[in-house]
């Protein structure tokens, strides 16, 4: 970093300090480091070989007027800003493509505002942890209704940036469908509140505006959700091996479009069953559902459940003792301790746990982009022989498709900084393009990210222009997360392509 | 110096899946994995080259075609030359025959040293080194767990061998084979990203006995002194099942468990 950079560093650090507290502006190194990426570049970052700017600092405002001082003083110095919340993004949503950034954390905006279980909604700033709330809602015997596998670290705000998604999707909804109100903060410092209200036909729905903005557009300051009545005892569950991941999907397909909802509803390749139910899968897809909620209608979706198993039998092979699938169940979501365990891991050893790409697409389609995608990887990927997974599962169902996670790991034989070019991006690339040629969409849940914004106009056609021009209205002086959802060719060149 | 490295490609025992209903082990699909003993050898000696470049490395390997993606690999890792023996006629041959068919292909080259593995994850007898050994007339040592890099030289190395809990440092007189464990924790260098699609055609041989011109008695089944009598695959007892819940009592379990077995 030359002088001039470090003499504009430090000018923003002071300005920050100013305009909030020293207490409030973070620059330790070590946070800085960690700051500068996401989940995408873990192998890279666990081996010290990140590539991308340290942001200048990490500040923690403590309410949403702070907020707004912080961007409007962003936009007026034009510093990009890269909103936080949670930590873990995994599609470098998260990650800093710029020399002059600061990282805006939620931490200290930690308040359950409000628990209203007779309107059924809770109010909490961006920072509260999920399982915060969902562990508060449990002691009146409600839930949130979400639980994704970040449950343990992701918080709010963040889960409405991204427009998250819980294992309980089918059943609950996308977070899209949880979110009944929020407040936002935008680049000029104006402090937007959506009102929570049942349904309304006033215009169109500007939550969405903010829902999956991916801190590209504005920041999330509070968010309103709607809340369930919580029914473990009523929890049942399905398990069943089948001889191809096809059959999975048509049981998911008929029980959906009989009209029933269950909470878990997922279709596993041998190979992807393998990783996650080795103790029982004997080299076999798997499919697994779960019905949940009111005791009439779980037993009204498990009967909807047998009879779909039932016209789809011969490619069922067996079913499996839902004792286990209760125990795969109760054990879902990794925690801060398993993220740290797979930093050490990669720190010792040239291999990670794997990554995955998500896409959705309807009922048709889906069979062709996962044979196809398979396919592909096997005949272009020209590293295929170093392989050590690859395979895929459905694991969120709507009335008229599905999403298929594709999953996939390798022996590293390059350099930590060389990872990804050489191996990631071939496979996610031809993920990408099937799906997009079948007309699915490139991102069920991750988000775009950065590393998918190459392909961000091809995923919206023509109705890329509505983004670009919130992004010219909202954003004018493009300071909000340079690089996500909107692509920056010079990033893309720089930071995923690498050409000099 | 002229260094050959004498490596081998293994299923990836990990990858070994068992039919429970047909009781056999499932080979299909498994995937295979340079030794690791034997990526220790390649290993030090492209750190040797690393450092004195004048040093030529040709891999030799044993085995089906299908390897060639995983030698190309090591060419685009800074070794000079590559030969994969393959030939329909090897399929079978024992450790004997398999020792006779290298030996045939090596006793015409010109090389310093031979720098192999001890053990193979598949077969594990350790008889292949020191089967060429004596077929050649050179001297062999096995469990070598390090080799010292500034002494070197063409007619001497100093290596440290594993011998019990003692560790030996011997010099022997090259050329001889010498026979690395895993344990020398040598790594295999990085690919550059530029070579990662390097064409390295030019440098790879496929040896089939039609080059070697061994007769079909001495090789493959017929050519093996060991005979396969009979080959069964180990029926396991049903054990009742137990299922432990993910807390302090499952994790004590689970402990007991294993130190009964001896696994911790």
């Amino acid at each position: 970093m030359s002088v001039a950079q470090q003499a504009k560093k430090k000018e923003i650090v002071d300005d920050l300090i100013d305009l909030l507290s020293a207490e409030q502006v973070n620059t330790n190194e070590e946070d800085l480091y960690e700051a500068s990426v996401d989940r995408y570049k873990k192998f890279a970052y666990a081996r010290n070989a990140v590539d991308v700017p340290k942001p200048a600092a990490i500040v923690y405002p403590n309410s949403s007027e702070e907020v707004s001082s912080i961007l409007e003083f962003c936009n007026q110095q034009k510093i990009n800003v890269i909103p936080r919340s949670g930590d873990t993004s995994t599609e470098g949503g998260l990650e800093n493509w710029k020399e002059n950034t600061i990282i805006i954390d939620a931490e200290n905006l930690d308040k359950i505002v409000d628990i209203n279980t007779y309107n059924m909604e809770a109010k909490v700033q961006a920072g509260v942890p999920l399982e915060e709330l969902e562990n508060a809602l449990r002691e009146k015997g409600f839930t949130t209704g979400h639980s994704p596998q970040s449950k343990p670290v992701a918080k709010m705000g963040g889960l409405v940036a991204t427009r998250s998604i819980g294992q309980l999707s089918t059943l609950y909804g996308g977070i899209e469908d949880m979110v009944i109100g929020l407040e936002c903060v935008f680049p000029d410092g104006h402090i937007a509140n959506i009102k929570n209200v049942p349904r309304r036909a006033g215009g169109p729905d500007i939550r969405h505006i903010a829902i999956g903005n991916e801190g590209t557009l504005c920041y999330i300051t509070e968010v309103t959700v709607k809340i369930f009545k919580y029914y473990p005892d009523n929890n049942k569950f399905y398990g069943y091996l089948t001889e191809d991941i096809e059959t999975g999907i048509k049981v998911l397909r008929e029980v959906m479009v009989n009209g029933y909802r269950p909470s878990v509803a997922r279709a596993y390749s041998e190979e992807d069953a393998n990783q996650h139910f080795y103790h029982f899968s004997k080299d076999k897809c798997v499919l697994i559902l779960m019905a949940e909620g009111p005791e009439n209608i779980v037993e009204a979706t498990g009967e909807a459940i047998e009879e779909a198993v039932e016209k789809f039998s011969d490619g069922i092979i067996e079913e499996v003792d839902s004792e286990l699938i209760e125990n795969w169940f109760n054990n879902l979501n990794w925690s801060q301790q398993d993220i740290d365990d797979e930093y050490e891991g990669m720190i010792e050893n040239d291999s990670h746990t794997g990554f995955t790409t998500e896409i959705s697409a309807n009922w048709e389609t889906i069979p062709v982009i996962y044979n196809n995608v398979m396919r592909r990887i096997k005949e272009e990927f020209p590293r295929a022989h170093e392989l050590t997974l690859l395979g895929g599962h459905s694991s969120h169902s709507y009335i008229n498709g599905t999403n298929l996670y594709f999953v996939y790991n390798y022996e590293i034989n390059c350099a930590p900084e060389d990872e990804l070019r050489v191996y990631h991006h071939p496979i996610h690339k031809i993920i990408v393009e099937e799906t997009l040629k079948q007309g699915g969409s490139m991102c069920h849940h991750h988000g775009i990210g950065k590393y998918r914004s190459e392909w961000t106009k091809e995923e919206h056609g023509s109705a890329y222009y509505m983004l670009e021009k919130l992004k010219e209205v909202f954003d004018p002086n493009d300071i909000m997360n340079y690089g996500s959802i909107f692509p920056k060719e010079d990033g893309i060149k720089k930071y995923i392509n690498k050409e000099k | 110096m002229k260094i050959i490295c004498l490596v081998k490609y293994v299923p990836n025992v990990e990858d070994i899946k068992y039919d429970y209903e047909k009781n056999i082990l499932i080979r299909d699909n498994v995937k295979l994995i340079l030794n690791p003993d034997d990526a220790c050898a390649v290993a030090f000696a492209l750190e040797l080259k690393e450092h004195q470049p004048e040093h030529e490395i040709e891999v030799i390997t044993m085995g089906p075609k299908s390897v060639k993606p995983f030698v190309e690999d090591l060419l685009r890792r800074n070794v000079d030359k590559a030969s994969i023996i393959s030939d329909k006629l090897f399929a079978g041959s024992d450790t004997y025959a398999t020792s006779k068919i290298l030996s045939h292909y090596l006793k015409d080259k010109e090389f310093d040293c031979i720098l192999t593995g001890t053990n193979s994850l598949d077969g594990d007898t350790s008889h292949i080194p020191s089967q060429i050994g004596e077929l050649l007339g050179l001297n062999q040592m096995s469990n070598i767990t390090k080799i010292d890099l500034a002494r070197f030289k063409k007619t001497k190395a100093v290596i440290e061998v594993e011998n019990g809990e003692n560790v030996l440092t011997y010099a022997m007189q090259l050329p001889a084979i010498l026979s690395l464990r895993k344990e020398s924790d040598y790594k295999l260098p990085y690919i550059e990203y530029e070579n990662m699609s390097l064409d390295v055609s030019d440098r790879l041989d496929i040896i089939s006995n039609q080059e070697l011109g061994l007769a079909k008695e001495e090789i493959g089944l017929k050519g093996s002194l060991t005979k396969v009598v009979n080959t069964y695959n180990k029926n396991f007892e049903e054990k009742d099942k137990v299922v432990v819940e993910n807390n302090e009592e499952g994790i004590d379990f689970v402990y007991s468990f294993l130190k009964k077995k001896g696994f911790v």
